[in-house]
């Protein structure tokens, strides 16, 4: 597990040696590209709290405020 | 950019840091860890502000972070049906909808601030829930009068001996319900906008449940905002209102004589010849002392733009939850136990079956789980940009738990934009967990365990859910409903199916709106 998240930094590290600069992301902030769930991915979130054991890493809660697993 | 390496560095450290010491279970280790969790999260946000604060001086032109209010409109239809309810220990109906709407109302308060409100009323009738008290009667009124007042008197009786079955609803008082809930966050943004920090509040309240949350985090952009941490941090304070299955509450109520009182009075309980009984004696059941949950998050992201046409963004939660985890209303029974039932004698042998229209099994016990549970998820997301007309959005978590359950979930969306304003996208989402190691089937567990569930959620299963959206989008808002403007309407529509037969359906639409 450290060695793949050391990969994943050097990795990071690399890419960030190649900016892209802002005039350059037209494609990057097209509303599809957004690096968050729909808005409309709330409910079915909040569903699959529910009904799985899993929760959390997605941006919302990971757990609490509900009476869900 | 030295401060920079030395955050994701810290970053980096912090999430092996959890890795490693994932596997403990003891509360002491467990406490010392979230100590130390919060001490690193601590360093790392006053390391982020301080930087912050260094750039924020330069004068710049400053855009407003949002140049008017924003408005949206969600609304979902759910419903489910499966045969493993967890209320009537794993085995029954588990048939269930729900309504639920959302308000989100974000306003800008001047060129920095934005101020979000989101309002939440979700309404369900669940017929698994309402065999918390499966037992209904056939009942007749009648009225007297009495004494020279002429008071009226009513009176109810019953007609015919309690009926309830796992696979029907019954008429019981928690068969549905309202979920209210209410969240405010506050963010403010520095001049350049490359710090943010923010701070919310929520509520919310069922009929037994009741919660109140608080939390903040910081953001920081860098790198000419192709890189991007984000750290957070949220409490949770819940509460049970205990309600118990009708024949552990009326046991809790009256002790070892609860057959001669009440609801049980007068009521035939049968052994598993269907001959009656007055053994039947849960006495493995021992009432909740305490009804708090508290829950403590910490929460780590980095995003990263790798080319012109592709980024990915990695998460990472730690969330310790300690108090009453268990499901108070969820019955267990026993496999070294004696059976007992309520209902008609002819069915008892049909049990475990749907046609069993007349007997329900009288509880053992309720679920009881362990008082601290740690979780740990982790998740990526990487979107690749394919052409004008289609984009991939990719998404993969690896959850575990100290209950022993270790999950993978992936999803893939692909939007294709059919018109400049019309955009569909298919998507695909694939789920897997392991079992806790305190679950087990209806009647599979023994009276000697300390912990245990049939809760079918717990369980190992895998599940695929697959379906379809339609987006439109109108940037300039040019479309008005009351005086807003409509930016984007959205509609999805999911088909969810668990491997132990439970499947769902689920539609969500939602309307963004701007004023100006």
């Amino acid at each position: 597990m450290k060695k793949v998240a050391l990969l994943a930094l050097v990795f990071v590290v690399l890419q960030s040696c190649n900016t892209v600069k802002p005039y350059e992301m037209q494609k990057i902030n097209d509303p599809e590209m957004k690096l968050s769930a729909r808005t409309t991915e709330k409910f079915e979130s909040t569903f699959q709290v529910y009904r799985e054991g899993a929760a959390g890493a997605n941006g919302g809660k990971s757990g609490g405020g509900c009476g869900c697993n | 950019m030295v401060e920079n390496r030395v955050v994701v560095a810290d970053v980096t450290s912090f999430q092996i840091y959890f890795l490693n010491n994932a596997n403990s279970s003891k509360t002491k280790q467990r406490t010392l860890r979230m100590t130390k969790i919060s001490v690193t999260l601590l360093f790392l946000i006053t390391s982020v502000f301080a930087f912050a604060q260094v750039k924020d001086t330069t004068g710049v032109f400053k855009k407003r972070v949002l140049e008017s209010s924003e408005v949206d409109f969600l609304s979902s239809y759910y419903n489910q049906d499966g045969t493993h309810a967890a209320v009537s220990g794993g085995l029954g109906t588990e048939k269930l909808s729900d309504f639920a709407s959302n308000i989100v109302v974000a306003v800008p308060l001047n060129d920095d601030d934005v101020l979000t409100f989101d309002v939440g009323l979700s309404a369900y009738t669940s017929a698994s829930s309402s065999n918390v008290n499966p037992f209904m009667n056939s009942t007749k009124s009648y009225s007297t009068s009495s004494g020279a007042s002429g008071q009226v008197t009513t009176t109810t009786v019953n007609t015919s001996p309690p009926v309830g079955t796992p696979w029907q609803a019954s008429s019981g008082a928690s068969k549905g319900g309202t979920l209210y809930a209410l969240n405010a966050n506050y963010a403010h943004s520095s001049d350049n906008r490359n710090f943010i920090w923010n701070a919310d509040m929520s509520l919310s309240k069922e009929f037994n449940y009741g919660s109140f949350g608080f939390g903040g985090g910081v953001t920081k952009l860098f790198n000419d905002k192709n890189s991007e941490i984000s750290l957070k941090t949220n409490i949770y304070l819940d509460n049970w209102k205990i309600i118990y299955p009708t024949e552990l509450k009326e046991y809790n109520l009256y002790g070892n004589d609860f057959q001669l009182y009440s609801y049980f009075s007068g009521v035939a309980i049968m052994d598993q010849n269907g001959n009656t009984t007055a053994a039947y004696l849960p006495s493995t059941f021992k009432p909740w002392t305490s009804t708090k949950r508290d829950s403590y998050s910490a929460s780590a992201s980095f995003s990263q733009v790798l080319t012109k046409k592709t980024q990915f963004s990695i998460f990472m939660d730690v969330l310790q939850q300690q108090g009453m985890l268990s499901t108070p209303y969820q019955r267990v029974y026993f496999a070294d136990k004696p059976n007992y039932y309520i209902g008609k004698a002819q069915y008892i042998p049909n049990y475990q079956s749907p046609t069993n229209t007349g007997v329900f099994q009288l509880a053992d016990d309720i679920e009881r789980m362990p008082n601290t549970r740690l979780k740990v998820p982790i998740g990526l997301r990487w979107n690749y940009y394919i052409s004008e007309n289609i984009a991939l959005r990719t998404y993969y978590r690896y959850y575990w738990d100290d209950w022993g359950i270790t999950s993978h979930t992936a999803s893939i969306e692909l939007p294709v934009k059919i018109s400049e304003r019309f955009t569909v996208y298919p998507m695909y989402r694939y789920y897997i967990q392991t079992a806790a190691k305190y679950f087990a089937p209806f009647e599979k567990h023994l009276s000697t365990e300390q912990y245990y569930t049939s809760d079918y959620d717990l369980s190992a299963f895998n599940a695929k859910q697959y379906g379809f959206g339609v987006n439109y989008t109108d940037i300039f808002a040019n479309g008005k409903f009351f005086g807003m403007g409509i930016k984007n309407v959205d509609f999805r529509f999911n088909h969810y199916v668990r491997s132990d037969g439970l499947n769902a359906n689920i539609g969500t639409l939602g309307f963004h709106f701007t004023t100006d």
